[in-house]
């Protein structure tokens, strides 16, 4: 009898150990940065991506990264620009109903799928941090960007320049800002970041490189 | 000594890339998260190497009455390997987002005397966005009424040789000019688009097919070729201007924004004047539909009519020509089955040009890796030529094919 009000004395602490814990832990994940991206003008750059570089000692991952998709509608990769934390599988649908051959030849991963509408192809896990760029090898305009970042805690900016990295833990991060025509060095824009009580407000500057990427073909002329 | 030349050049070229590997190995830790910058001209090329066992008839190519690209000795079929394509495709991004491209073709076939053929020079500006915009091109081309050349440096998508009816639109659909093509995205379903071309450089078009008649064949022509005639040292231009009149053509495509259907309505005129000599009046209209009922099927069928004249001679003909192709692919593999109808009929009285036939191709295609495809091909041909020939060849042969592309 005793040893059984023992368990359950036992039970009930442990039932209040872990609701107590995971309410400070939910207080904990309340933490923001807000900021924006800009260049030297001042102006916001959109498409940039803020991550944190680092995960500090005691904030672990709290969850697998889910599933992502990369889609081809109309002979360009939708979206143009995906950012995944390192693990993600991600899925390549062939919305046209024409033939794509997806490929990389990156550091980060290579790869090559020939891919039909209405055939899917096994997700691709991306295990290595880094840039992997996509091109079609028939459509030589189309190009894609799949960020692959070393933590869950990343954002893309607006098209202000604006970005919020959410739901983090109370701890001070490594944050970096990047951008596929950055000329900054990702090491140029590190800050370290104390998330607490109050939001803190970051801005991180960024010069671009002109554009020059490939028009698509958007009329009848071109390849299938 | 030449041996060493080569390996110091190889040494050479070599040498940046090494280096480029350790500096980017050592630059920076977060080396990963660089772009590579993207080259603003790109180079592509393909090769595709043939080995064809042909029908009895000698080939067009060396002026025979045979229908398709590789012909037999007359009193035996023969086998023979070949290069049936090279080609050398270059693209550049301009300033002001103008884009040009061009593509050189080697063909090793005796009649083009192994000069680069030019097959496309243009520069091309678009305006606005994939659900409405216009574009404006000009430069060297091929009209765009093919359904079949879709595939990389214009070869077929589905066979390895297109129809009867494409394969004349692009023996002699040069030409030098400008177009302007708007499109636009209706009702949220439809997609229209509207290409108005004029250019100069067809006062032969429509010869070929007068004298010669009918063909199958995926020899890519250039802008700078010259064209067999049956008759010994004869040929055609593919470019030729003496009257100093434009050509004018017109392409209507609507589909659905899915690409389950897709409707195409072209029309050709080339406006020869017949006071010329040498000048042949050319206009023909087509009509094109691509369907995919099912996503690993393609069904591709086109319509072709038209009528070419030539006073001086009495050669003028009447044409017309249909295909129609079932394609089923999965993954990396596809089977074709393509019916061929084709005729000229004289409209002159004699000589008779008369050229009927049929065709029946079945290919299978099978690419693997970004770079390879291997392909085999049957093609059955019947057909009858009254003039020059008067023969019935026969044309049924295999090819088997293996195509890089870099």
């Amino acid at each position: 009898m005793r040893s059984l009000l023992k368990a359950s004395t036992f039970r009930v602490a442990l039932s209040l150990g872990s609701w107590l814990a995971l309410t400070e832990c939910s207080f904990a994940l309340a933490g923001e940065i807000n900021g924006r991206v800009i260049g030297p003008d001042g102006e916001g750059i959109a498409q940039a991506v803020v991550f944190v570089q680092t995960l500090p000692d005691g904030v672990s991952p709290l969850a697998p990264p889910a599933a992502a998709h990369m889609d081809q509608v109309n002979e360009q990769f939708a979206p143009t620009l995906l950012p995944i934390p390192v693990g993600t599988a991600v899925s390549f649908p062939n919305q046209d109903q024409i033939h794509h051959h997806v490929y990389s030849f990156s550091r980060a991963k290579r790869f090559e799928i020939p891919l039909y509408r209405g055939e899917e192809e096994a997700p691709i896990i991306f295990d290595k941090e880094g840039v992997v760029k996509l091109g079609c090898n028939i459509h030589d305009w189309m190009a894609g960007i799949i960020l692959v970042v070393p933590t869950p805690f990343y954002a893309v900016t607006a098209g202000d320049g604006s970005f919020t990295l959410r739901d983090l833990p109370a701890a001070t991060y490594p944050v970096v800002s990047w951008h596929a025509r950055s000329q900054t060095s990702l090491e140029e824009t590190l800050q370290q970041v104390s998330v607490d009580e109050q939001v803190p407000n970051v801005t991180f500057s960024l010069t671009l490189k002109s554009g020059g990427s490939r028009r698509p073909i958007r009329g009848s002329r071109g390849y299938r | 000594m030449c041996g060493l030349s080569v390996a110091f050049a190889l040494l050479l070229g070599l040498l940046p890339v090494c280096l480029q590997v350790i500096l980017i190995d050592v630059s920076s830790a977060w080396g990963q998260y660089e772009v590579e910058e993207e080259s603003p001209v790109w180079v592509r090329g393909l090769l595709d190497v043939r080995i064809a066992r042909s029908g009895r008839s000698s080939s067009w190519t060396s002026r025979g009455p045979g229908k398709t690209r590789y012909g037999g000795r007359e009193t035996a079929r023969a086998t023979r390997l070949s290069v049936s394509q090279l080609a050398l495709e270059l693209g550049a991004a301009l300033p002001w987002d103008m884009v040009a491209r061009a593509q050189l073709n080697w063909d090793p076939d005796g009649y083009t005397n192994d000069r680069p053929l030019l097959i496309e020079a243009y520069l091309r500006k678009e305006w606005g966005e994939w659900a409405q915009g216009w574009g404006l091109q000009t430069g060297v081309m091929n009209m765009p009424f093919s359904l079949e050349h879709t595939g990389p440096a214009w070869t077929p998508q589905y066979t390895l040789t297109p129809s009867a009816l494409n394969s004349w639109l692009w023996e002699e659909g040069h030409l030098v000019g400008i177009e302007g093509e708007w499109w636009r995205v209706i009702q949220s379903r439809l997609r229209l688009g509207l290409l108005l071309g004029s250019g100069f450089g067809q006062d032969q078009a429509g010869h070929l097919l007068a004298v010669r008649g009918w063909v199958l064949s995926d020899a890519l022509h250039g802008v700078n070729s010259d064209l067999p005639l049956p008759a010994r040292g004869q040929h055609v231009p593919a470019f030729d201007e003496q009257d100093n009149r434009p050509s004018i053509y017109a392409w209507l495509t609507v589909r659905d924004l899915r690409r389950q259907a897709e409707l195409g309505i072209g029309y050709f005129d080339n406006l020869g004047d017949q006071d010329e000599r040498g000048v042949w009046g050319t206009r023909f209209g087509t009509l094109g539909v691509i369907l995919h009922p099912l996503p690993q099927v393609d069904f591709v069928s086109q319509y072709l009519v038209g009528e070419a004249r030539h006073r001086p001679c009495r050669c003028g003909v009447s044409f017309h020509a249909f295909y129609a192709l079932l394609s089923w692919h999965h993954r990396s593999h596809r089977i074709s089955a393509r019916y061929d109808v084709f005729r000229t009929h004289n409209q002159d009285g004699l000589p008779n040009y008369r050229d009927r036939g049929d065709a029946v191709t079945l290919a299978y295609l099978f690419e693997f890796g970004l770079q390879h495809r291997v392909g085999f091909e049957y093609i059955f041909v019947q057909s009858r030529h009254a003039q020059p020939f008067r023969s019935s060849p026969s044309d049924d042969g295999g090819q088997l094919s293996y195509r890089f592309r870099y």
